[in-house]
């Protein structure tokens, strides 16, 4: 007999459409928490306390991994193209050409990841701890607002924070990038720093500050709202975390992409 | 503050948790809600307390009451001590902030601490606690805004006899206090007969017993009997369900 639930291709589809149904939930979870936000924000109703203690983590705690992994990438980078653009005669392009590369792409992008990885993760779990153990029912009881002592610190250290990390981490970029040159293709620092400076726009600056923000404020956001919608035990606080690192990845790519193509298309 | 459930009705996965109960608390009055595990009774609670939304019925509360809960795994802040924990709403509250100084707040936390045999104790953690000083704690906490509904959420269990005698002399001296309404629920023939004065009985989402803690006591009742005598034979069935 053939029976329709029982068929391979079946499961798969009724598998395919849990996840996306999960998808859609976590969108409309997203668009509201974002609307409570804001309405938070707009009505002043920010703790100053929690927010520094929020910034806090955001721009200091996470400097040591965000600095490791931009200077790492920048470092690699200059190790693959100086020696190539001196082979072909373009060593003095070598400065603009990272300073192009770093300020519009992998400082923002990759001091992202740094950060998703590493207070987005931390974010999500405190939460969704706090959601199982109904400590967030007790602060409902308490007639405390969760969104307003949660979430919006985090927001707001997210928009504020994150571009400052993408100075300081696109500045050592730089530099470890001069440093790598100089060292394997003996392109002199001097040479290299005047080149950089072609490569430096205040345009770019701006649009990647303003990137940042939004990368900053998205991974609060996609953080305290995937620990924030968790319910059940401490498998869950583990399902959550990986939720909020994998949407905020491709919350990042998402909005990579559209300010790529709002920008400089 | 008179508290009065209506036809109060939850379902939680097509299955009917509450099924249309309804009772009443008057002022100064403690109610013991007693059943199996599972029959609904933290529910109820976080229903009143407004945690939960109900599917209808109604809950009836007067505009200016301060409703308080304890709950039954504590449900401290782990993130911060015990003072911080106690005087989170007098801080974080919209409308407290700036009403309170600083040695006020810390008099209020001490205050309240000493009501629960807990001193010099401010500066620990919740991991630092035993199961039964986190329970106090997290009392500590419920009554520190001066509620006149109190919801308690198995005070008593974990405890050992003597603190739980201390928690129930605690739980009527506090009613008399703030002159509150209080919902105790407990699996403990010594907290209600201590602490409580009228009982009702919940299974499989319905109240089965409803009056004096004499009553529930004496046997009246085959539901109440089975539930005081301990016993597998009675009209609930508990495997299974
Ligand atoms: N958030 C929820 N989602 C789905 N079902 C739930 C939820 N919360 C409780 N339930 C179900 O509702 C029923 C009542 O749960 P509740 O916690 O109120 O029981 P209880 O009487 O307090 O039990 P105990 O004495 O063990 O604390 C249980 O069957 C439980 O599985
Ligand atoms: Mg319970």
């Amino acid at each position: 007999m053939f029976e329709l639930n029982k068929t391979f291709t079946y499961q798969r589809f009724v598998l395919l459409w849990g996840q996306i149904e999960e998808f859609l939930i976590l969108i409309g979870n997203l668009g509201k928490d974002f609307v409570d936000v804001i309405k938070r924000i707009l009505s002043l109703e920010i703790n100053l306390n929690e927010t520094i203690e929020q910034s806090k983590r955001f721009a200091y705690d996470s400097l040591p991994i965000s600095l490791t992994i931009v200077s790492m990438t920048s470092a690699i980078i200059a190790m693959q193209l100086a020696p190539e653009l001196a082979r072909q005669g373009g060593a003095d392009y070598t400065g603009m050409l990272s300073a192009l590369v770093m300020v519009r792409e992998l400082a923002a992008v990759m001091s992202a990841f740094a950060i998703i990885s590493m207070v987005g993760a931390s974010f999500a779990s405190e939460i969704a701890s706090m959601a199982v153990t109904e400590q967030i029912s007790a602060m409902k009881v308490l007639k405390v607002d969760p969104i307003a002592y949660l979430f919006v610190p985090r927001f707001i250290a997210g928009a504020l924070f994150m571009p400052v990390v993408f100075i300081v981490s696109g500045f050592c970029g730089l530099v470890c990038a001069g440093l790598v040159s100089n060292w394997c293709a003996d392109l002199s620092l001097l040479n290299y720093f005047t080149s950089l400076w072609h490569g430096l726009y205040i345009r770019d600056i701006f649009i990647a500050l303003l990137k940042s923000s939004f990368f900053g404020a998205t991974i609060a956001l996609i953080s305290s709202s995937c620990g924030y919608s968790a319910h059940g035990g401490a498998k869950e606080v583990g399902l959550a975390t990986t939720k909020a690192v994998v949407s905020s990845f491709l919350a990042i790519a998402m909005w990579d992409f559209i300010f790529a193509s709002v920008f400089y298309l | 503050m008179t508290l009065e459930v209506k036809n109060l009705t939850k379902i939680f996965d097509n299955k009917k948790v509450l099924d249309n109960v309804s009772f009443k608390v008057e002022n100064g009055q403690t109610l013991g809600v007693v059943g199996f595990s599972g029959s609904g009774k933290s529910t109820l609670l976080k229903i009143i307390s407004g945690i939960l939304e109900k599917d209808s019925g109604e809950i009836i509360l007067p505009n200016n009451s301060e409703v308080a809960m304890a709950f039954q795994y504590s449900a401290l802040f782990d993130f911060l001590d015990v003072y911080d924990n106690i005087a989170f709403p007098l801080v974080e509250r919209k409308e407290f902030r700036g009403k309170y100084s600083k040695d006020e707040i810390t008099k209020i936390v001490s205050q309240k601490l000493q009501m629960v045999g807990l001193e010099g104790i401010e500066e620990k953690f919740p991991s630092e606690l035993s199961g039964g000083m986190q329970k106090r704690v997290g009392f500590a906490r419920a009554i520190v805004t001066n509620p006149n509904v109190i919801l308690y959420d198995e005070p008593t269990s974990g405890l050992d006899p003597v603190t739980s005698t201390m928690i129930e002399d605690y739980i009527v001296r506090l009613k008399r206090e703030l002159n509150a309404s209080c919902v105790v629920v407990t699996h403990q023939l010594s907290t209600i007969r201590r602490a409580v004065d009228y009982v009702i009985m919940l299974y499989q989402g319905k109240i089965v017993f409803d009056g004096k803690v004499e009553d529930f006591l004496n046997n009246k009742n085959e539901y109440a009997r089975q539930f005081v005598t301990a016993s597998i034979q009675g009209p609930m069935n508990i495997i299974g369900k």
